[in-house]
């Protein structure tokens, strides 16, 4: 097809504002998809994102349009996905764009994300078609809608388009708009082969399926190729593209998006955001911004049952396989057993995570709570990252301890202005400056230490505006904090799950919550049990189990012998399911509930 | 051998009781009493006592005291026709303070019981309406006075600690008030909450409210003080007796001795294999009409079980057992001893008053530390 009639876009909108039902009508107003064949939101493949109504997996539809002037275009529809976890991911999405549908719901009006989203694609050199949708609601405010959006991007509020995706009013319109408006694709076929990838998939029989815009050059079936970046070669097993459904095809061109099939069945292998070129005919240069996918959170996941580690090994492996961000490794906690130390791109991701182990694989996890990776710089400058608190050195050899920060912008009607601001304090972040976005909506941006982010942060701003601030971060690498390492001591014997690094004024805090719901938790013992919580050898905080004074089966005379050995039974039961720390015998659902409340109280 | 008789048969319920016992009419208690005398026939036909007759007689229940004193004397006549009687056996029967007249105790002791157990449980009214015991302090005096002079060699009293709204006072002077009247032995047990019984049901509700663990400690330690400083041995978690009055038939299970159970719910051990009668009296009454016995649940016991139960049996008496029994490595007898719950002395483990009190989890650590 000639490359001017060929048209790249993606929708970037809020949760939902409405995005795939806006890509409903267009696979409908095309014939992509027959109406009556139309599952409901076709983009989002996957029940836990249908459940959630978020998309997780990018994914690129072709459509056939003819438009008002009468001429067939090829349109290619990228889908991206909504969370700021997946960032990384929404900019590869952008650059395999030339356009990009700017999608607001009249009745929420601008969310802090689409706002970040949005300058990422104005960054990225996409044209922007702003639009405001579910203009039939009658709750919904078109005109001041158009008014932030018009402010944002310093546009005439006339241009920007009304539709109802839910009734189809003026989505023809907006596709017309996307061939008018959006740049048709540069790059010459007779290139050498320079092609993107945005988005794998992965098809447990034929192996990774790795979405690709094809910006230079054209890569066809049976030709070899490479991955520039992890330096795999493979041959192109199948080349094609989905129209929603995999359709094969000879080959794809400079300015086409499609999916290619190498056979690789590994995922770690063929990462977003790679350049795929032709072994023969190379090209000197991958396209610009590639990134290691870089776990910011991280997290024990144990088997509540440890004979069902196997099966999370086998789990985690498998949800690796189309899963690129994942990373874990094996631990072995005292308290919990052996499990992962699992690395997610953010809580969101984390959740995800774990919902799909204890979903789709049928698996009762304990999680220990998130923690992020902190840079550690010793005595002698020797710099380490420390992804698990209990593997944080000593302090008297530490000179200095960073954690990541992250620029967040917040987008709150001024109303609810001073909540945010107190809890931005109370989280430690520094105040950076504000600004009032058409005189309903303030935008405020701080900087905040990672670590206060993962844990409830955004429930409490939520909870705090009554549901209308909204959130966008970005990461801007670390800061030096005055942290100390807590261990928690049950009578003298240090617990890794319990281990945190804290800010230094906050360790009594937390070393009480957490001593005062152990000391409720554990059963008490033939002694005195003492449960610490120590910060550089100094106990912080300090409880105390009494021992057991009395558990004695009073009378046991001729027919009482079967019924004591029935309660020693009980007991013998009993015993397999403790853990032992020192010579304390601990259940460990206690563990598990005292993990599972948290150290932090969700004050909600 | 020795044989413990079961008398089902109660004139009321306590409320915290859940034992096999009911309450009866006097045509069902006869049909029940000779039917034991076929049991024990029956039994008497089996088994060869190796030309020694029985070493001890226990008539426990429910309340045997529901029988008359002549009653119980014909009980052991045929007891003793049966097997044999031997001519230093100790014959005891359980007795409710609210059951006998003087002479029910002189026909039962010239009759052959020579251990009288009573059933005082508390000298605190109050106390025992909270249990609805039928009896009042009063009433358990005069009980213990009557045994106390029916010339029987030993007579005990059962106490109670850890009641509903009973003091460590009440509890203490109660045992006191025993000793002072020249009781041979004392049962001091803890109120124990059972499931399904109506003290449960009022403990649940919040009308009745237990003594915190702490208190009830307090209490059995305070017993064991004051009766060890009256000349009491403490030779059991829960018994106390004057120096040649300890009760034969009981250490006889605490020693894993051989014994035969008669009676509805009796249990035995016997050649190895314990085993229980029918729980239902009627069909106890049934099975023997039509010359059955009424055996069930019988189970052999594996050699590493008997060592299981001679340990969790001897770990109560005084004695102890013998540390070899135990087994394991010294080490981890050694921490339950630094932590004052037992000691090792002569090659024997014995628990101390305060490992007594927490008994169940120092066996379970015992036995199952390593499992």
């Amino acid at each position: 097809m000639d490359r001017s009639r060929i048209r790249n876009f993606c929708i970037i909108a809020h949760i939902d504002h409405g995005k795939s039902t806006l890509a409903d009508r267009f696979l409908e107003i095309t014939d992509t998809v027959p109406r009556q064949k139309m599952a409901e939101q076709y983009l989002d493949r996957m029940e836990l994102e249908r459940e959630r109504g978020i998309t997780i997996k990018a994914q690129a539809v072709r459509m056939q349009y003819r438009a008002g002037d009468g001429v067939e275009y090829r349109l290619n529809l990228i889908d991206t996905p909504g969370h700021v976890d997946f960032s990384y991911e929404v900019s590869r999405s952008l650059a395999a764009c030339e356009g990009a549908i700017l999608l607001v719901d009249a009745s929420q009006g601008v969310e802090a994300q689409t706002v970040g989203n949005a300058y990422l694609a104005v960054e990225s050199g996409l044209e922007i078609i702003p639009v405001v949708n579910k203009i039939d609601l009658p709750a919904s405010d078109a005109e001041g809608t158009a008014m932030e959006i018009a402010d944002l991007l310093g546009i005439d509020p006339a241009e920007v388009l009304m539709v109802s995706a839910k009734t189809g009013e003026g989505t023809e319109k907006l596709l017309d708009a996307v061939v008018e408006r959006v740049p048709a694709p540069s790059g010459e076929a007779w290139m050498p082969l320079r092609a993107l990838v945005f988005d794998s998939t992965y098809d447990s029989y034929r192996g990774v399926v790795a979405f690709v815009r094809v910006v230079e050059g054209t890569v066809s079936r049976g030709m070899k190729i490479g991955f520039m970046a992890t330096g795999v070669s493979a041959s192109v097993d199948e080349v094609g593209f989905f129209s929603p459904d995999m359709i094969s095809c000879p080959g794809l061109e400079a300015g086409e998006v499609g999916y290619i099939i190498t056979g690789i069945k590994d995922v770690t292998r063929i990462r977003v955001g790679d350049t795929v070129t032709g072994r023969e005919a190379p090209a000197a240069e991958p396209l610009p911004g590639y990134r290691d996918p870089k776990p910011m959170v991280f997290a024990g996941i144990y088997p509540v049952d440890s004979d069902a580690f196997t099966d999370l090994n086998d789990a985690l492996e498998k949800l690796k396989l189309n899963d690129a961000a994942l990373s874990f490794v094996r631990e072995n906690s005292k308290a919990l057993g052996f499990g992962f130390r699992c690395g997610f791109l953010g809580l969101l991701h984390m959740e995800i995570v774990q919902e799909r182990l204890e979903r789709e694989y049928g698996l009762d996890l304990v999680v220990t709570s998130p923690n992020v990776v902190y840079e550690v710089e010793d005595r002698e400058g020797r710099i380490t990252h420390v992804r698990n608190p209990s593997d944080m050195p000593d302090m008297g050899t530490i000179k200095e301890i960073r954690e990541p920060y992250v620029r967040a912008t917040i987008l709150v009607p001024p109303d609810y202005m001073g909540g945010i601001l107190e809890l931005v304090k109370e989280r430690r972040g520094i105040y950076q400056d504000m600004a009032y976005l058409s005189g309903r909506r303030v935008e405020l941006r701080c900087r905040l230490p990672l670590a206060e982010m993962v844990i409830d942060f955004y429930d409490q701003l939520k909870s705090r505006s009554r549901g209308y601030a909204s959130l966008d971060y970005e990461h801007m690498g670390f800061l030096p904090g005055n942290l100390v390492r807590l261990d928690i001591l049950i009578n003298g014997e240090p617990v890794d799950a319990f281990s945190v690094i804290v800010e230094r004024s906050r360790a009594h805090d937390y070393g009480k919550r957490i001593t005062q719901r152990l000391r409720e938790l554990i059963p008490r013992q033939l002694f005195d049990v003492p449960v610490q919580a120590v910060v550089g050898g100094r106990v912080v905080a300090r409880e105390t189990i009494k021992a057991r004074r009395k558990d004695v089966l009073a009378k046991c005379y001729g027919g009482d012998v079967t019924r004591k050995k029935k309660l020693l039974q009980k007991q013998k039961e009993g015993k397999k399911r403790m853990k032992m720390v020192g010579k304390v015998e601990i259940p460990q659902e206690a563990f598990i509930s005292a993990l599972r409340s948290g150290g932090e109280d969700k004050g909600k | 051998m020795r044989l413990y008789i079961h008398w089902p048969f109660c004139r009321s319920r306590c409320s915290y009781c859940d034992f096999n016992s009911r309450v009866a009419t006097q045509s069902l208690m006869a049909a029940y009493g000779e039917t034991l005398v076929k049991e024990m026939k029956t039994w008497a036909s089996l088994i060869r006592l190796g030309g020694q007759g029985l070493r001890s007689i226990y008539i426990g229940g429910g309340t045997p005291s529901c029988m008359s004193g002549e009653e119980v004397a014909a009980l052991i006549d045929a007891a003793s026709l049966a097997f044999g009687l031997d001519a230093d056996a100790e014959v005891t029967v359980e007795i409710n303070p609210a059951t006998w007249e003087a002479g029910d105790f002189r026909h039962a002791v010239s009759g052959g019981v020579n251990r009288l157990s009573i059933g005082v449980q508390s000298l605190d009214d109050g106390a025992l309406r909270r249990l609805s015991r039928t009896h009042d302090a009063l009433e358990a005096r005069r009980a213990v006075a009557s045994a106390l002079t029916s010339g029987a060699r030993t007579v005990n009293a059962d106490l109670m600690y850890a009641l509903p709204a009973g003091s460590e006072d009440a509890f203490l002077s109660g045992l006191e008030e025993m000793s002072g009247m020249g009781v041979h032995h004392l049962s001091v047990y803890a109120l124990t909450l059972e499931s399904g019984t109506p003290l449960q049901r009022l403990v649940e509700q919040g009308t009745v409210v237990l003594p915190r663990e702490e208190e009830a400690a307090r209490q059995y330690l305070s017993a064991v003080e004051m009766l060890e400083s009256k000349g009491f041995e403490h030779y059991e978690i829960s018994n106390f007796c004057k120096p040649g009055h300890c009760c034969r038939h009981n250490l006889a299970y605490w020693r894993r001795e051989e014994y035969l159970g008669v009676g509805a719910g009796a249990h035995s051990l016997l050649g190895g294999v314990r085993f229980r009668n029918q729980r239902s009296v009627l069909l106890y009454l049934r099975l023997l009409k039509a010359g059955e016995l009424p055996v069930c649940g019988a189970e052999a016991v594996a050699e590493e079980e008997a060592r299981e139960e001679m340990i969790m049996l001897g770990m109560r008496t005084a004695r102890g057992v013998p540390e070899r029994t135990i087994g394991g490595t010294r080490e981890e007898l050694r921490d339950l001893e630094n932590c004052g719950l037992l000691t090792i002395s002569g090659g024997r483990v014995r628990l101390t008053a305060r490992g007594m009190l927490v008994s169940n989890a120092v066996m379970a650590d015992i036995l199952y530390r390593r499992g």
